[in-house]
């Protein structure tokens, strides 16, 4: 083995190289485009990757490849972005540099042949900058081009949201991200007077007493927040809620931390970062640039599934809520609402299901998605006007503070596996009848 | 000469029957030559913890583990002091002529201290292998914790001082992505993604760790699993289940795939019911699209050791 000592990390690469200053020029400007698509590499990054390459081969195109990307992406979808990008950008360099290994062939050719070499790589990094300036941009227009950002937007006619409305919504949202805000961690933090005894902490101390136990330490559990995962339909047959859910959604990013957003008609996006990028009027701007088929069709089981395969592992846990936005009419598989379902239930907590629809009085959830979702909903829900919300948070301070959500059915026996089947079965009956009771709905 | 050194680590790898790609052995190699944190990340049952073993073996190394929960915290991921040890002690001093002074400085002494698994990496003789082992379950006041840890290499105790590493230990993080590491964390790491193996680097696995294999029985098994994790499942089968899948199948004296013996056995590769209620349900169909008929079923209670069974 190589002694260590060998193999301190060099901060300070590449100084006295031409090609490695060319090099490290080239991987800037790579990481500008990665970080214009997406991805984060920062200083510490491009350190890393000149000292990885300095230990590679160079001219293996392979290990370059492999090097850069241990060094530069730092999660899956990271590496993604990265493949994605990798070989358009380092091929216009390799190009540019063979056509001008060839034009100072020629011009070594025609005149006297001796010119500094270094020149030579110039036109290499004019070329990557214009193409990446050009090329880039054209680009970003292409993307832009299949609609309109500004129709989207004044059709849905957000602005005509009462002001007594908003500031109502407000304090609901509050009320609501204050109910999630409590669960007992398994932590434990220091407490004066309450909770059970500290044992470490009271020997400690009591140490310099000789070891007498005079002062007694406590402890008691922790708080912790829950986390929250909101996904809101905004296909063409939400039109008449939009305005009020992208209120609320918007109000609930900006209260609640710990908070994902996404929202689907026909695809899945994840808006997030959108919706806390500034004021309304720019986030609304923004956002309808970011969906294009904002109220297009439904495919809620795609979408869910999308969900599910992309951010199940890393962002539902037993301490997430899901909460589910949609009035359930689905034109999609249904087989694959109903497996996304059950798969989103068995990661969260507690598996939410407002539906607007459910405000109306007389309402049945009878559709097909409504149908195939229900055996797998912990709390169903209106979500149609304000007083729907409150009555929301309310039933959400049921599940304050404990750790597990109770579930009244289990879904993973032989019953889970007869709701598959495509003829309705006694026991898938029973389970949606059971569920149906559940939520209060006669039939 | 940089060549050389990435082939070295791939043969030490292999020497260790880790077969590794090239971007494995690159990932390997930079962590170790550049001395950054490697996080792993992937699917269950991919090998994420075995690279850390494996490192070690190749290295040299001892390998110190930190298996990570929900609710871990300093005092068993750093130190702790041995609180009856001390109390003990000082009942027996209590008639001693020693000044209270005295008493204090030697209960907080090495032998009080007990060392937890960072404690003990940056104290080690010589430069261990840091395995963190699924660093997602533990919470995010740790992961915040980890972090001044893996920047400073240096640990302070208010009764010692502070306690710089003698040898950076080379640090493996692995992740099963129950939740999101954090961004801080993640820069200070190079990182690694491992997949489900191909097809072919899977039989190689298989053959690697399971010596008396048929190659025939293996390249089934594994073009079986390549199948199943083409179909939605709650829990896909990750290599740990082909091992163990083969070794099992090795135990029961089989040289090729019959339905009747996947049926049986099938519990070892699938861990969730409904997985393997689907499973079960469409096996013919699996079984059709690996070539293997239900006509080898009678094969199986008539000629155990039939060598062709389709």
């Amino acid at each position: 083995m190589r002694p260590m000592d060998s193999e301190r990390i060099n901060l300070a690469p590449a100084k006295d190289l031409a090609l490695h200053r060319e090099l490290s020029a080239n991987l800037v400007g790579f990481g500008r485009l990665l970080r214009r698509r997406g991805a984060h590499p920062g200083p510490g990054e491009f350190c890393d990757a000149l000292s990885a390459l300095e230990r590679i081969d160079l001219k293996d195109s392979r290990e370059f490849y492999l090097a850069l990307r241990t060094t530069l992406a730092k999660s899956r979808e990271e590496q993604e972005i990265f493949d994605r990008h990798f070989d358009s950008y380092w091929q216009v360099w390799d190009r540019a540099l063979e056509s001008n290994r060839a034009a100072t062939q020629e011009r070594m050719e025609e005149s006297d042949g001796g010119r500094d070499r270094r020149q030579s790589g110039r036109p290499a990094s004019v070329t990557i900058s214009d193409w990446l300036k050009g090329n880039g941009s054209a680009k970003e227009e292409r993307e832009v081009a299949g609609y309109s950002p500004v129709e989207v937007v004044t059709s849905r006619d957000f602005s005509s949201f009462g002001t007594t409305e908003i500031d109502e919504m407000g304090r609901l949202v509050v009320a609501l991200s204050k109910i999630l805000a409590t669960r007992l961690s398994r932590r434990y933090r220091h407490s004066h007077r309450r909770g059970s005894l500290d044992l470490c902490r009271t020997l400690r101390l009591n140490l310099p007493r000789g070891g007498d136990l005079l002062d007694l330490s406590f402890r008691r559990r922790k708080r912790q927040k829950l986390k929250l995962v909101l996904l809101c339909d905004m296909s063409k047959s939400m039109d008449l809620y939009g305005r009020f859910l992208i209120q609320f959604i918007y109000s609930f990013q900006n209260v609640y931390r710990r908070l994902e957003t996404f929202v689907f008609s026909t695809s899945l996006h994840r808006i997030t970062s959108t919706l806390k990028s500034g004021d309304l009027p720019e986030v609304l701007l923004a956002l309808s640039s970011e969906v294009p088929d904002w109220s297009g069709g439904t495919r809620i089981g795609a979408s869910l599934h999308d969900f599910l395969t992309r951010h199940g592992t890393d962002m539902v846990d037993r301490n997430t809520v899901v909460l589910i936005l949609s009035d359930g009419w689905d034109t999609g598989e249904i087989d694959l609402l109903e497996d996304s379902m059950r798969g989103i239930q068995k990661r969260c907590r507690c598996l939410v299901w407002l539906n607007p629809l459910m405000g109306h009085p007389g309402y049945q959830p009878s559709c097909r998605g409504m149908q195939a979702a229900l055996p797998f909903i912990d709390i169903f829900a209106p979500a149609h006007n304000l007083a729907s919300l409150r009555q929301l948070a309310h039933r959400l301070g049921k599940i304050q503070g404990r750790i597990g959500f109770p579930r009244s059915t289990r879904r993973m026996g032989p019953a889970a596996a007869t709701d598959r089947a495509d003829a309705p079965i006694p026991e898938a009956a029973a389970a949606q009848k059971t569920a149906f009771e559940r939520f209060g709905i006669s039939r | 000469m940089s060549d050389r050194d990435i082939a070295l680590i791939q043969e030490m790898l292999d020497e260790q029957d880790y077969i590794a790609d090239r971007g494995l052995a690159m990932a390997v190699f930079l962590a170790k030559s550049l001395h950054k944190p490697l996080m792993i990340e992937g699917p269950a049952g991919v090998g994420k913890t075995e690279i850390a073993k494996v490192m070690a073996c190749a290295l040299g190394a001892d390998l110190i583990r930190l298996q990570c929960y929900e609710g871990l915290d300093a005092s068993t991921a750093l130190y702790e002091w041995n609180y009856q040890r001390q109390l003990l002690y000082l009942k027996l001093e209590e008639n001693s002529e020693k000044t209270t002074e005295e008493k204090e400085a030697s209960i907080f002494g090495d032998s009080f201290l007990l060392k937890r698994p960072l404690l003990q990496a940056i104290t080690h003789h010589k430069p261990p292998v840091l395995l963190i082992d699924e660093l997602d379950r533990a919470d995010e006041e740790f992961e915040s914790f980890l972090l001044e840890v893996l920047g400073e290499w240096q640990i302070t105790i208010p009764e010692i001082g502070t306690i710089r590493a003698l040898h950076l230990p080379y640090v493996v993080i692995t992740s099963n992505r129950t939740r999101e590491l954090s961004d801080a964390v993640r820069r200070r790491c190079f990182y690694l993604w491992i997949d489900y193996p191909s097809f072919e680097k899977e039989v190689a696995i298989v053959r690697a760790k399971v010596p008396h294999i048929d190659v025939n029985l293996a390249e089934q098994i594994c073009r079986f699993m390549e199948l199943i994790r083409g179909q939605k499942l709650d829990k896909t089968p990750g290599i740990a289940e082909t091992l163990d899948w083969a070794k099992a199948l090795v135990a029961l004296h089989q040289n090729h795939l019959d339905p009747g013996m996947i049926k049986d056995t099938l519990g070892i590769v699938f861990k969730d019911w409904h997985d393997l209620s689907m499973v079960q349900e469409s096996l013919a169909d699996f079984l059709e699209g690996l070539g293997i008929h239900a006509k080898a079923a009678p094969a199986r209670t008539g000629e155990k050791n039939a060598p062709d069974g389709f």
